[in-house]
């Protein structure tokens, strides 16, 4: 599997995008935290994050005893450098194509 | 509508395909930073990290604490780009280089120590870092700098 179908599959499920939410809103959370309002086992919760780190897009550091998760947003850009910026750019050429030619029916 | 604070630390990594020592070259070197990091010509040394803008101004002068080439930089950060900015206390900030297979390297990069410094944490989240990342990748992989 390329990088980018490792993040497209980390966010083809509600629950890792529920989490990297949890993350945006404060960074650093320790399993314990992000296991608190979901309804899943420990073990369920760890799979995911395990997804999400294999896709790079949460970091796990070390501080003493616990394991911090940090949100890596890179991935997501290298995604938007790649995808979206590529049809966004057609789209305005597609615009401003057609302005200029409505124009020059004038 | 809640409001977002930006975070105390912040961590960032991206996979470069590129070896260690071209990587510290490109982080350490005035000559390759301009090209993806904002235009600022870094030069960072066992004593020191500058950052100079365009027009030389000075965007950047801290101490390095941890000096480890090809793996490990840690610096100081204080934002003198901006006035604002520049009056709030010093952050840090760590560079890890770590080889992986395949001709790959990790590079993580940790902002922290911004406790003191809420508008810097604030400017270099989202898009900051990761235009940054995202440009040093695009340079090392294909000899060009990221256009846009």
């Amino acid at each position: 599997m390329t990088d980018d179908d490792l993040v497209f599959k980390a966010l083809a499920d509600p629950t890792r995008r529920y989490l990297l939410d949890r993350l945006f809103e404060r960074d650093g959370r320790t399993l314990t935290e992000l296991e608190l309002d979901l309804e899943m086992t420990r073990f369920g919760v760890m799979k995911h994050l395990r997804v999400l780190e294999d896709a790079g897009l949460v970091v796990s550091r070390r501080a003493g005893r616990e394991k911090h998760h940090f949100l890596n947003p890179v991935p997501i850009r290298l995604i938007h450098d790649r995808w979206i910026d590529k049809y966004t750019e057609r789209q305005v050429s597609a615009l401003s194509e057609l302005k200029t030619a409505l124009e020059e029916r004038r | 509508m809640t409001t977002i604070t930006a975070q105390t630390t912040q961590v960032y990594q991206v996979f470069i395909k590129a070896s260690a020592e071209e990587i510290w070259e490109a982080i350490t070197k005035p000559e390759f930073t301009e090209r993806y990091f904002h235009g600022a010509r870094i030069s960072a040394t066992a004593d020191g990290y500058r950052s100079l803008g365009p027009d030389d101004a000075v965007w950047g002068d801290a101490a390095v604490t941890e000096y480890d080439p090809p793996r490990r930089l840690v610096h100081g950060w204080r934002s003198l780009y901006d006035p604002e900015l520049a009056a709030e206390e010093e952050s840090r900030v760590t560079w890890e280089i770590e080889p992986q297979d395949g001709g790959y390297c990790q590079l993580t990069v940790v902002h922290d120590q911004l406790e003191g410094a809420p508008k810097t944490a604030e400017s270099v989240s989202g898009a900051g870092w990761m235009m940054v990342l995202s440009g040093l990748k695009t340079l090392l992989e294909t000899g060009k700098p990221l256009v846009g």
